[in-house]
């Protein structure tokens, strides 16, 4: 059993502090993933955890154990790193046993543990070769290998995909998700990729600047961001943001356009207060080509500027208030540039957010 | 005080890491260099002991700068490194090329210049002196008997052609580093920017002197500083050359303390001759170590 | 010029360089084996008539001419001084790179700069000072005071190589064993020292070759057969009346061969750590 509790971590370097009083429980078994734009703190919080780096204030608990002092190997923690870091004079078979070698522990029983790893990640017919001699998704396999030898109570990633290419890292995203179905562990996992952190999180943890924005499931932060970055940072394409001012339950953008203010949000805000309307694309569709579903349809009507086809659908460009927005076309058919077409926005799926704070103006939010 | 403290605390690792190196360098080098710092402000004398008490303040100085001999060899100290270390460079350069050109062989060459790289000074001196030795040396017997010259050519006594075969030796000694080093330069170059220069239109040798010359540099300038450390080592084949004879013809800055501090047992003027030399190697090495940093971070493109 | 021609030039040129690079330290190697009496003759003996072991035999004291200089302390000298000095040079200046290769820590760069420095004192300034305190400490004329000072000159230059080493070895195969439950001494011993194990190596044959070749220094602080290494003893030979060149060849051979050895082990490292020492930042 182990559960990490980071409670008020803070980092600095000399006087500039990078982490600034983070808290975070994770439960027994639980993926969660740290994920944000490069500098936001996320490798720093992983590595203090891993105890790679001191922490400045603040204690970090795995298990039962305030870990604060303790070096990386006191910790019964693994950890999978950016660029393996596989042993690069041992071969595959030395580089998995190492750990339980350094814990002295008997030939055989090392000799069985990595016979077992080796048979979760396919690495049988590897082992007698030297990581120089491997694939990327190999050394990357081998490296999970090594981590998942002694039955750590956690396991950290550490971006540990983006030195491949992009169909392996699918390939390696599902791997890692059946791992973590296999051996039921804790997993800490850190990368700048939204698209991994969706796939493989039970929880997305999204940093910012060394502070935590936002916690929550795949779904809750993609439905429910907490404010403009997040909305921006999380799905693909980003949420179109549009600047506006509220009047008498509309929303009127700087060229005079209105929308009307979402259910979500009727009735509570003041005529003048100045927000930020935001809607994904998948709630953007021309007539005839959209999705089936019930809520509040209101009626756009919007020049193409682009049109993206990607077989199953297309991805229209369009602007509105001058700011470039994008909109999904279901069962496409061709689209000139500068073509009208009357789109249907959901008003239930779209957000506002503070002008000023860029928080979400959603009340229980 | 506490900041000094917590400073150490906070380093303790690398500090006790790095510590016997600098101890020892302490204890070798820069105390030695210190007590020689000071004695060079006293009259001290090997023979009379008491001597190192007498302090005379800048006397030996004024006498060293006074004394026309230490400009000679200062002189000529001068003007053998820059003969030396520029044809070792032109040297250098130009095997390197050649070497580059050719395929077959390439790694055997590469072996036979790096020997005279670890050869003795001492032994390349004594080489050489036996090679222009005026009765049984090589060079004069092979002149003699191709019937070039009859009378035997005087190499090790004629001033400027001492001042030649010295500066032979120490070419025949340390153009390996250059070419060796060079020679890595061209291996590590990328062909991108050459190729892109021709089809641009570029001659061979604009091509040279505007792509591949600028690369090398920072190679040449780690040859160079490499080779500043190590200028003093012209002592020893002088030493066993010439001796700085005959009658201080071939004399060096280096082997003038020498003779100062052990012949005359002038210890004290010889120190302040030695913070002359020293300050001699620091500079060339200061120089071309900054020459190195400079052209590392105007190729950092690469 | 045709391709052809040009490229039988550069053969040309490249064999007569070659040829004066090899020409001397052959000939060395040959008279060595000649007799003093066929090297002296006029004209001269361009082949030699009967090759011979009696110059080595005489310098270290065996057969008829024995000669009154000895070798074999000096060479005895020789090796004890540069194998401990090189020993400990290694010991000291791979801590000293693996610290400036590993840790960040306040003055380092100026710390590296002085440390470099210190190497481009010439010896024979250096000498001065030496030969007074030595004296004074009663460390003069003895194996350990030479092998402190070849000590101390060596650490620099170790000191430069095995950083160069230690930086390519990447950090985090260090993080990667203490995760795997090593102590830092532990992660060095088992991954980081046996991947720079051939730069320390080189680092180490050149520490020797240094130790083996030094003179001005040497020549200063020995002055008997309890301390003289071989390139002071060389010169024991020019204080006779008659130069006995063939025993001087044959102990100029004695200090080659093991250079050329070493040099032919260590060249490919040699060039690495030279270059990536100083190119990559």
């Amino acid at each position: 059993m182990a559960e990490v509790a980071l409670k008020k971590v803070v980092k600095r370097y000399g006087d500039t502090e990078v982490v600034h009083g983070i808290d975070l429980d994770i439960a027994h078994n639980e993926f969660v993933v740290l994920v944000g734009p490069s500098g936001c703190g996320k490798s720093t919080t992983l590595r203090m955890i891993a105890g790679l780096e001191e922490i400045s204030d603040g204690d970090i608990v795995i298990g039962d154990t305030v870990v604060n002092t303790l070096p990386p190997r006191r910790r019964n923690i693994s950890m999978v790193f950016q660029n393996y870091a596989l042993y690069p004079h041992m071969s595959v078979r030395e580089n998995l046993g190492f750990s339980l070698k350094i814990a002295k522990r008997p030939e055989a029983e090392i000799a069985r543990a990595v016979e077992d790893a080796a048979a979760i990640l396919g690495l049988d017919a590897l082992l007698e070769r030297t990581p120089a001699e491997l694939s990327g998704g190999q050394r990357q396999r081998v490296a999970m290998g090594r981590a998942i030898v002694r039955h750590p109570d956690v396991f950290l990633f550490d971006e540990p995909l983006s030195n491949l290419d992009a169909k392996l890292r699918t390939q390696m995203r599902v791997e890692i998700k059946k791992l973590h179905a296999k051996v039921q562990t804790t997993i800490v996992y850190v990368t700048h990729d939204q698209i991994e952190a969706m796939t493989l999180a039970d929880r997305i943890v999204i940093m910012k600047d060394g502070h935590i924005v936002q916690v929550g499931t795949p779904l809750d932060v993609f439905e429910r961001p907490v404010d403009t970055f997040v909305a921006g940072f999380i799905g693909s394409p980003p949420m179109n943001l549009i600047d506006g001012t509220i009047r008498d339950d509309t929303v009127v953008f700087g060229d005079g356009r209105s929308l009307p203010v979402p259910p979500d949000f009727a009735g509570r805000l003041e005529n003048g207060h100045r927000v930020v309307f935001g809607f994904r694309a998948d709630v953007l569709m021309p007539k005839g080509h959209a999705l089936a579903e019930s809520g509040t349809v209101h009626d756009i009507d919007l020049t193409i500027d682009l049109a993206e086809p990607l077989g199953s659908e297309s991805m229209l460009f369009s602007s509105l208030a001058g700011k470039e927005i994008q909109a999904r076309m279901h069962n496409p058919r061709a689209v000139r540039s500068g073509e009208v077409l009357t789109c249907e926005l959901h008003l239930d799926k779209c957000h506002l957010f503070d002008a000023e704070t860029t928080r979400s103006l959603r009340g229980d939010g | 005080m506490t900041r000094l403290r917590r400073t150490i605390r906070d380093n303790a690792v690398p500090l006790a890491l790095i510590s016997p190196a600098i101890l020892i360098i302490l204890m070798v080098v820069l105390l030695p260099l210190i007590f020689s710092f000071y004695t060079s402000f006293t009259n001290y004398r090997l023979i009379r002991p008491d001597s190192l008490w007498q302090w005379i303040g800048t006397r030996n100085y004024e006498r060293v700068l006074g004394d026309w001999d230490f400009w000679v060899a200062f002189g000529r100290t001068v003007l053998f490194l820059t003969v030396v270390l520029n044809l070792e460079l032109l040297f250098g350069l130009g095997l390197a090329l050649l070497v580059n050109r050719i395929t077959w062989g390439q790694r055997t060459m590469r072996t036979i210049m790096m020997f005279p790289m670890m050869f003795s000074p001492i032994l390349v001196g004594f080489q050489f002196k036996y090679l222009f030795n005026d009765t049984i040396g090589l060079v004069n017997n092979g002149l003699q008997a191709l019937g070039l010259t009859r009378e035997a050519i005087p190499f090790l006594v004629d001033r400027w052609l001492a001042f030649f075969s010295i500066a032979f030796a120490e070419i025949w000694m340390s153009t390996s580093i250059f070419a060796i080093l060079i020679l890595a330069g061209l291996f590590a170059m990328p062909k991108d920017p050459i190729e892109a220069a021709k089809v641009d239109g570029c001659s061979n040798w604009q091509v040279f002197r505007h792509i591949t010359l600028p690369f090398l540099m920072p190679f040449i300038y780690i040859a160079m500083t490499i080779r500043s450390l190590d200028v003093a080592r012209a002592y020893d084949i002088v030493d066993v050359m010439t001796g700085g004879g005959p009658a201080g013809r071939t004399e060096l800055l280096w082997t003038l303390i020498a003779r100062t501090a052990y012949d005359d047992a002038r210890m004290g003027r010889a120190n302040a001759m030695a913070y002359v030399s020293i300050l001699l190697s620091i500079f060339f090495t200061w120089f071309f170590f900054r020459k190195l940093m400079a052209a590392r971070k105007h190729l950092g493109a690469f | 010029m045709s391709t052809r021609t040009k490229n039988i030039l550069t053969w040309i040129v490249t064999f007569v360089i070659m040829l004066i690079i090899c020409l001397p330290g052959l000939w060395i190697i040959l008279s060595a084996f000649r007799t003093n009496g066929e090297i002296l003759t006029k004209p001269a003996i361009w082949i030699p008539q009967n090759l011979t072991l009696d110059n080595f035999r005489a310098i270290f004291g065996y057969g008829e001419n024995v000669v009154g200089i000895p070798v074999a302390s000096y060479f005895r000298n020789s090796l004890v001084i540069s194998v401990t000095s090189t020993f400990v040079a290694v010991l000291i200046g791979m801590t000293g790179g693996y610290a400036f290769a590993r840790y960040t820590f306040p003055g380092k760069a100026a710390t590296f700069l002085w440390l470099m420095l210190s190497r481009t004192v010439p010896g024979i300034a250096l000498s001065l000072p030496l030969f007074i305190i030595w004296s004074r400490m009663g460390i003069i004329d003895t194996q350990f005071g030479v092998i402190l000072v070849y000590t101390a000159i060596n650490v620099p230059f170790t000191i430069w190589l095995t950083e160069g080493f230690f930086r390519q070895v990447p950090r985090d195969l260090n993080e990667a064993a203490q995760i795997d439950g090593c102590t830092p001494w532990q992660a060095f011993w088992k991954i980081e020292f046996p991947l720079a194990k051939s730069g320390i190596a080189s680092a180490g044959i050149f520490a020797f070759l240094t130790s083996w070749n030094e003179y001005a220094l040497a020549s200063q602080l020995t002055r008997s057969t309890d301390s003289k290494t071989l390139p002071v003893g060389l010169m024991d030979f020019t204080a006779q009346f008659t130069i006995d060149w063939a025993g001087m060849c044959a102990m100029a051979v004695i200090i080659i061969v093991p250079a050329l050895i070493l040099t032919f082990l260590v060249q490919k490292h040699l060039i690495a750590g030279l270059t990536f020492g100083g190119v990559k930042g």
